[in-house]
């Protein structure tokens, strides 16, 4: 699963947000994902893909930072 | 000191009948046991015991998926009855206008997030994974139902819970009672909620060998208080809420009073952690009479704690004649745990809403399957079938837990 789609089936089974409001430009925030949310997403995220994220990265606001940051960790981490 | 006096103005709670608030009472009166056997599918030994679970609740439907999401089911079970309680006191959810600040929540819970503990030990060491859930902390934290239910209803004022076994939400009651008489606070949403059907909760209960045992069939009749064939206890999940107004403001906005909270007891047995002892008991009740203004006569009416093991049921009534004298002879009281179950940290408050609703409506409900009273447990009036048509015009509700703590709260129907 790519992780644009990840964030949709998140967003979707989690807050009820349907996949068509999850756009690159998107600000999380608005879609219902606050501090706590965020965290959670992330878990899920490290889960899925093996990867252990640092606690010092950057909180991403949209969703287009969100994949791009995620995109990185996994092709960093091969 | 000015004492304010304390409107009941709001009742709700997930009902195990699946129904509504007159539904639930309806049942009661009839003698209508919610109790069913559980078959878990837990690894690695299912539990099989009578329960009373809140099958007909849907935490989604109810609050929405994200909000059900961030909780567990004790939260969810309070924030459901909460919700129910404040809708039934024609509240809006969202403040209009009127400060909410000096409005609170006192809530009571004996087991907090179990379900959410145990899912976490159950990924640690069943499934062997090394990190657990970050919503962990807040999903388990014993004080997770009374943050959301201020955080939902806007209400600036303390938000506090109450962990006090199964007295936890007679004590939360009691303390919002205070707070409200006291004019510190305007409004006080209060109850209790819990989840105890955790596997390592009911094998540890099962290890007391306090619990009553039955099967598919047996189980709606495995809790009979003071019967000579009783038992032991059935565990329940639930969440029951009341709110709790300056009775003054209560007018002022024309709210519906569905009774009134006149007097708040405590003590401790101070003897035994788990075995009651009948001299606490009686300062707890005696206190409850006192801070009310009230005498044993009053009384017309109590909602015992009557939980149908062979140890608390004869000293409850005990207590009871002790403090009512003569009197206790003609004392009519019921143990309706008979039917929903012991909630534990929600039995209080449960029970709670029964006794006003048991003035409201002028009808006791009974203890069921009392069909042969244990000689140990004499002395009372024993209620075995709903009565009707002798004036009710207070009502004790008690509330004893392991550890020793009472909590009895007096309750004054309106006219």
């Amino acid at each position: 699963m790519d992780s644009i789609n990840l964030i949709r089936n998140f967003l979707e089974q989690r807050l009820d947000v349907t996949p068509d409001k999850v756009t690159t430009e998107a600000r999380l925030e608005e879609l219902g994902i606050d501090s706590l949310m965020l965290l959670e997403l992330m878990f899920e995220f490290e889960d899925k893909f093996g990867i252990s994220l640092d606690n010092t990265l950057q909180t991403p606001k949209t969703v287009g930072e969100m994949v791009e940051m995620m995109e990185r960790l996994r092709k960093e981490n091969g | 000191m000015v004492r304010h006096r304390v409107a009941i103005t709001g009742l709700g709670l997930v009902s195990p009948y699946g129904g509504d608030l007159e539904d639930f009472f309806t049942r009661l009166a009839a003698g209508e046991s919610a109790v069913r056997h559980l078959r878990t599918n837990d690894l690695p030994r299912p539990l099989s015991t009578p329960f009373v679970s809140c099958t007909a609740f849907d935490p989604e439907a109810v609050l929405g998926k994200p909000l059900a999401s961030m909780m567990d089911r004790f939260a969810q079970l309070g924030m459901a009855a909460a919700f129910a309680a404040w809708d039934n006191a024609g509240l809006p959810r969202t403040a209009d206008g009127e400060s909410r600040n000096d409005w609170g929540v006192a809530w009571g819970t004996a087991l907090g997030g179990t379900l959410a503990s145990e899912k976490g030990y159950r990924e640690l060491w069943q499934k062997g994974r090394e990190r657990l859930s970050p919503l962990t902390v807040v999903m388990v934290m014993n004080n997770a139902a009374n943050a959301h239910i201020s955080l939902q209803l806007g209400l600036g004022g303390i938000s506090m819970s109450y962990t006090v076994a199964c007295a936890s939400s007679a004590i939360a009651i009691g303390e919002a009672f205070r707070r409200v008489r006291s004019g510190e606070a305007t409004v006080m949403v209060t109850g209790g909620s819990d989840a105890p059907q955790a596997y390592g909760s009911v094998r540890a209960w099962e290890a007391l060998r306090v619990l009553a045992p039955g099967n598919e069939v047996t189980s709606p009749s495995a809790c009979r208080p003071f019967s000579s064939n009783r038992s032991g206890l059935v565990m329940g999940e639930g969440g029951a809420a009341l709110v709790l107004e300056d009775w003054e403001h209560a007018l002022a906005r024309g709210a519906r009073i569905h009774g009134e909270i006149v007097g708040y007891g405590t003590s401790c047995d101070h003897t035994h952690l788990v075995r009651p002892e009948a001299a606490g008991q009686v300062r707890a009740i005696a206190a409850s009479l006192t801070d009310g203004g009230l005498t044993p006569d009053d009384i017309d009416y109590v909602n015992a704690h009557g939980t149908a093991t062979a140890d608390g049921d004869p000293v409850e009534v005990a207590a009871l004649v002790a403090v009512f004298g003569e009197r206790a002879a003609k004392l009519p009281v019921s143990a309706t745990k008979s039917m929903h179950g012991h909630l534990l940290g929600a039995a209080g408050a449960i029970e709670a809403i029964t006794t006003v609703l048991t003035l409201r409506e002028q009808c006791i409900p009974p203890t069921a399957h009392l069909a042969q009273l244990d000689p140990a447990c004499a002395g009372v009036d024993h209620v075995i079938a709903a009565r009707h048509g002798h004036p009710l015009r207070t009502a004790l509700s008690s509330s004893f837990a392991f550890g020793g703590s009472n909590a009895v709260l007096a309750f004054r129907a309106t006219p």
